[in-house]
Order: C-alpha cells, then structure tokens, then sequence
C-alpha cells in the first residue's frame, strides 16, 4: 500500500501543467539531438545539460529523465533507421531493426520498439517503486566499508562489460579515479595536482570532462572519418504493427523486459547485457533462427524493450544507493549535483516529492516517447539527412554555450577543448572512454568510504574482508574478473560484442 | 614455414603501434602524476595523508600501461592511424575563439573587447565549420547566422541564462 501512496505522491508532481510540459520538451530535444548520428545518449544528455540550468530540482530532474528517455530513443531510431548504434545497448537493434527498414517496414520496426519500450518502461517503473523503499533500507545498513566495496564491485563489473580490450577499460576505470583526486583535499585543505589554476581547486568540472572527451571529441572523430551514412531510403510505411506482428513480439517484449529489468538492477554496467541476452534467447527460441539478422520483428521487439527496461532499472542503484552503475547514470549524478542534490538513500527520506516524482515522470517519459515520437518519425527522417558540414558547427555551439553557462567562466570552454583533444588521443588510441567518466564520479565517493572506513578499523585493511557484507561484494568482484579473464570466457565476451 | 620463421614470428616485435602507444601513455601521465604529488604527505594507513590515493593510483596506471605495452610485443592489434590536424585546428580552435571573445580576454598586450554571443556565435561556427572537407562557404555564412539567432533565442531569452549578448552594442 506504500507503494500505491508513493506513487501517488509522485503522480501529483509530476502531473502539473508546468512538469509534463518539462518532461515533453525534454522527450522531444533528447530524441532531437539524440537522433543525429554519432551522437550516443551520453553525448546528447552532456550537450543539452545546461537547459534546465534555470529550473527547480524537481523540474530539472523530470526534464532531465524526458531528455534521457528521448536520447535512448533516438539511438533506437538512428540504428534501425541508418544503421548507426547510438550506443552500445542499441547494436543489437541494428541487425534486424535495419533489415525490417530496408524491407520497407521501418515504420512496423520503429513503431514495435516504441511500444515494447513502453511496455517494458512500465514495468520497469512499478519495479523502481517497489524496490525503492526497501533498499534504500538496505542501503541505510552500509557502513563507508559496504560502500567502499560495492563501488570496487561496480566498477569490475564495468571494466568485464565495457567494449573491446578489458586492459584498456581497466585503464580507463584508473586513470578516471586519478583524475577524481584532482582539486583541494576534503579533509586537510591541501591543493593536489592543481598546478596553481584557481579553478582547478575545486576539482575537475564534471561537465567540462563530460562534454570535451563526450562532445568534442566525438565532432573530431567523426570529422576525420569520410561519412558513409545508410539512411534508409524506402518508405518508412505504416507504423502501427499489424496482428500478425503483435502476436509475434507479445512473448519477446515480455522476456526481454523481464531479462533487462534484472540485469539492469546489477551496480556494474548491467543494462549493456539486456539487449545482446535478449537477442541471443529470441533466437534460440525461435522456430527459425535463420530468419534472424534479415528482419525479424523479435530481433526488434525483445532487445528494445530489455534495453529500455535495463535503462530504466539501471536507476536503482544510482537512487537507492547513490552509486551509477555506468556512465550515463554517471551523468546524471553530475547533473543532480549541479542542482545541489547528492543522490543516495536520503534523498528518498529528505526530498520525497523529488523522488517518486522523479519515478512518476519516468513514466510519463515514455508516455511522451510513443505519443509524440512516433506522429514525428518523418522529422527525424528529414533531420538524419542534415550533412555532418553543417551538424558539427551546431553541436560545437551548443557545447560551448551549454559550457560557460555552468560557471559563467570562459575558461571552461577553453580547458572543455583541452579535454577534448584529450579525448581525441584517447580514442586515437584505442581506449574507450565511457569507463573514464564512471571512475571519475565514483572516484571521490570511493576515497571519502575508504578514509572513513580506515579510520573506524584503526587502519586496518582486513576491515573490507572481516565484515561479511563488504567480503561478499569483494568476492563477487574477484569472481567476475576471473571469469572474464579465462580464455575461454574472454572469447566468448569478443563474440558476443562484435556480433 | 621453415623453422626459422616461426621463431621470428614469436619473437618480441611491435605488434601493435596502438596498444604500445596507448601503454605509454598511461604510464607518462601517471609518471606525471607521481611527480606533482610528490610533496604531499601519504600520510598513515590510520589516517590517509593527502599524497595516498593519487600516488597509489599513479602507481597502478603506471603498471596497467607497462603491461598495455608490454602485450602489445606479444599480441597482434591495431595500428597507430593519422591525426586530423584539421579537425583540431578548426573545431578546437573555434571553441578556444569562443572562450576569447564572449566576455573578453587581457593577457599582457593583447586585448580582446567582450564581443558577447551575438559576435562569438557566428565566429565559432564559421571558424569550426572550415574544418569540413566538403565545405561551402556561403551555406556556412548562412548557417553561422541563422543557427546564432536559434541559439539567442533559446538560451538567452527562451532560458534567460546570464550569457552576454553583445555589451559592446547593446549593453547586455
């Protein structure tokens, strides 16, 4: 019944006038932006951060939600409709999102993926509701050396699951956790690694790391790669699904929901599996794997819904304990912060009508995304065919404004193109970057649990392994790391990303 | 393939310019790292010093590099590939552009008056847009205005965020 007055609750925020316009707006600029290829949720949500600088927290963060559902589904459409994953969580979508278009049936594939995504937002909203109270609960238990260990168990998992060479994704986790040290010392006031620059005193910007290595460097890559964009060029077609489809996605949707949902909860970067598990199941389900990868609907229907499912759970650790379990999530902490809101357990406790309206506009969020998307595809259509000459300049001009609005300091954009030539090299490289940005905002959490757990076990070590909840997070993390690192595993996790 | 070859073929060599830069990297920024934190005390493991957690994660990037570059003499990987000088020149150049003339700029003899968006905008996107190889001139004047007045519109009246707009002109 708590759940029902909860939800209640948050439905009479986020249903005034003012908070459903907000979450529309955002719905409509995340899709907006997201939608332009090459240009992932992370980038999107880091380039329109600075427009809901003017709101109330309540507000932003409901605007914020809307632009990071619109953003999830605009990589979504990019990948069924030019073949571009926004992300890794949409690659699977690729495969048979983008033959179903080239059949003519983009509208079915887009229109299936709207409603499996709503079905599994749904679902995964009254799980957010459910679980909500009783882990943070939980999360009240955690002493700093439970913390300290469940973000060392967070960030192993990231560095299994994150793409390409589980070496350079380790160093990416550190060199993100040495950067987190840059700025004054909590506790002794001492400046570390500022080389005198009054503006590195209080650490690294967020949004200036964010949207040089996300922003910047993204424009540079694409810059040097000669465009070969695979716009559908058929017929978009009707978008509703017909019976026979309906009938054909129902059990996907709902797997799939079901397999996100759980994987998304997991602190390390679950949500990347949902949709390459999902895919994986519908085909060894299936009547007739062949048809796969030339366009079936369940290759749409099932990973689309357990990716937006897993995005949405994936806000579960991030609420209940305060620890993102990636780098969007990452992001979003970096934005609540901005708005003076540290996320964790107090924040359901202190700022209830934040919370479960936060948890109520989730919904309306993907509400928004089927009524408004959709009757849209066509302006999406028209806007995927802009030239990259012309899109660059634009999300160049963004970045810089939405850069210099968080301080009103030019120097911000100055050291965000620092950052992002950074990140150019890191990319030139080989080293993929969205680690970087989850060991930076774990970072200072990390040290603060570690000093404070030190301090209560009179500087002992054994403190993290002695306490059984600490030990069994610990061990978790060295189980999943050995299991990677097998070479029988480590071949199975290179075919899994590079299908 | 004689025996010879195999051997060769085993033998320690570049495999991988990428990964071998990559390691090297990683163990120059921690190199760095360590070096400006050298001063700070490390501190007990009772009572974490300042130094501690920067030095000791210096210390584990240094290793993951070296080992980064040490796989790259064992195992096959990418190469190294070409910058685009021009990306950087243009893109990151207009940004820095940017940061000059919205609010103004004084170093020693130089002096940029604070130009504000209306000025900055259309520079920043004329100046990055050169960086496309099928540019054209006057689709981007064009572009550099019109997009200029969407974001005017958006940010500074739609969003009223405190960004100056041309002080210089209109005293805002």
């Amino acid at each position: 019944m708590d759940m029902l007055a909860n939800l209640s609750l948050g439905f009479s925020v986020a249903l005034t006038l003012k908070n459903i316009g907000l979450c529309f707006v955002g719905c409509l600029v995340g899709t907006l932006i997201g939608v332009l290829p090459g240009v992932g949720p992370i980038a999107t949500i880091s380039i329109l951060l600075p427009i809901t600088f003017g709101l109330d927290p309540t507000g932003a963060l409901i605007m914020l939600a809307g632009i990071y559902y619109g953003a999830q589904y605009g990589g979504s459409t990019t990948a069924i409709l030019v073949n571009i994953p926004g992300e890794a969580t949409s690659v699977v979508t690729t495969l048979d999102g983008h033959q179903m278009a080239k059949q003519g049936r983009a509208g079915v594939a887009l229109g299936t993926a709207a409603i499996g995504s709503f079905f599994a937002g749904c679902v995964a909203t009254v799980i957010i509701a459910a679980l909500g109270a009783p882990l943070t609960r939980l999360a009240l238990l955690f002493g700093p050396a439970e913390y300290f260990s469940l973000m060392v168990m967070g960030l192993c998992f990231a560095v299994v699951l994150a793409r390409g060479s589980i070496l350079k994704a380790f160093c990416m986790i550190m060199l993100g956790l040495l950067f987190s040290t840059v700025g004054t010392d909590l506790e002794t006031g001492q400046e570390r690694l500022t080389f005198g620059i009054p503006s590195l005193s209080d650490g690294i910007d967020f949004s200036v790391l964010a949207m040089g290595v996300f922003g910047f460097a993204e424009v540079l890559r694409n810059l040097e790669a000669p465009e070969a964009r695979d716009v559908v060029k058929n017929k978009i077609g009707r978008l509703l699904p017909g019976w026979d489809d309906i009938k054909q996605s129902i059990k996907p949707v709902l797997r799939g929901t079901a397999i996100g949902g759980i994987l998304g909860i997991l602190p390390g970067n679950g949500a990347v599996l949902g949709p390459f598990a999902s895919y994986t199941m519908e085909k060894k389900l299936a009547k007739d794997p062949s048809r796969f990868g030339k366009g079936a609907i369940e290759g749409v229907a099932g990973p689309e819904s357990a990716n937006n499912a897993g995005a949405q759970t994936a806000f579960i650790p991030l609420l209940t304990l305060g620890i993102p379990p990636n780098a969007v999530m990452a992001l979003m902490v970096g934005a609540m912060t901005i708005h003076g809101i540290i996320p964790g357990p107090q924040v359901m406790t202190r700022n209830p009508d934040l919370f479960w309206g936060m948890i109520a506009s989730m919904w309306l969020g993907n509400l928004m995304l089927l009524v408004i998307n959709l009757p849209l595809v066509g302006m999406w259509v028209k806007l995927l065919q802009v030239p990259y000459r012309l899109m660059f300049p634009a999300i160049l001009i963004f970045c810089c404004i939405g850069i210099y609005s968080v301080n009103n300091q030019p120097l911000d954009v100055a050291f965000t193109a620092l950052f992002g030539l950074f990140g150019y090299l890191l990319i030139k490289l080989g080293f993929e970057p969205a680690p970087l940005l989850l060991g930076f905002v774990l970072g200072k959490l990390m040290e603060e649990k570690l000093r404070q757990a030190l301090i209560i076990s009179r500087g002992s070590f054994f403190t993290f392994v002695e306490r059984p909840i600490s030990a069994g997070l610990l061990l978790v993390a060295v189980a999943v790391l050995a299991i990677a690192l097998l070479p029988s595993m480590s071949k199975k996790r290179d075919e899994v990303f590079t299908e | 393939m004689s025996l010879n070859q195999i051997e060769r073929a085993q033998g320690l060599r570049v495999r991988s310019t990428q990964d071998l830069a990559g390691g090297l990297f990683m163990i120059a920024l921690a190199l760095g790292a360590f070096v400006f934190t050298w001063d700070l005390p490390s501190g007990t493991l009772r009572q974490l010093g300042p130094g501690m957690l920067p030095k000791a994660f210096a210390v584990i990037c240094a290793g993951l590099g070296a080992m980064l570059a040490l796989a790259s003499l064992r195992y096959n990987g990418e190469k190294l590939s070409g910058w685009s000088w021009k990306g950087i020149f243009f893109a990151l150049g207009g940004a820095l552009l940017f940061a000059l003339t919205i609010r103004g700029f004084e170093f020693g003899p130089i002096r940029v008056p604070a130009l504000g968006l209306l000025v900055s905008g259309p520079l920043l996107i004329f100046f990055s847009g050169l960086a496309a190889d099928d540019r054209r001139i006057k689709e981007l004047l064009i572009f550099a205005v019109a997009m200029s007045t969407a974001c005017i519109l958006l940010f500074k009246y739609a969003l009223s965020l405190p960004i100056p707009l041309a002080p210089w002109l209109l005293g805002i």
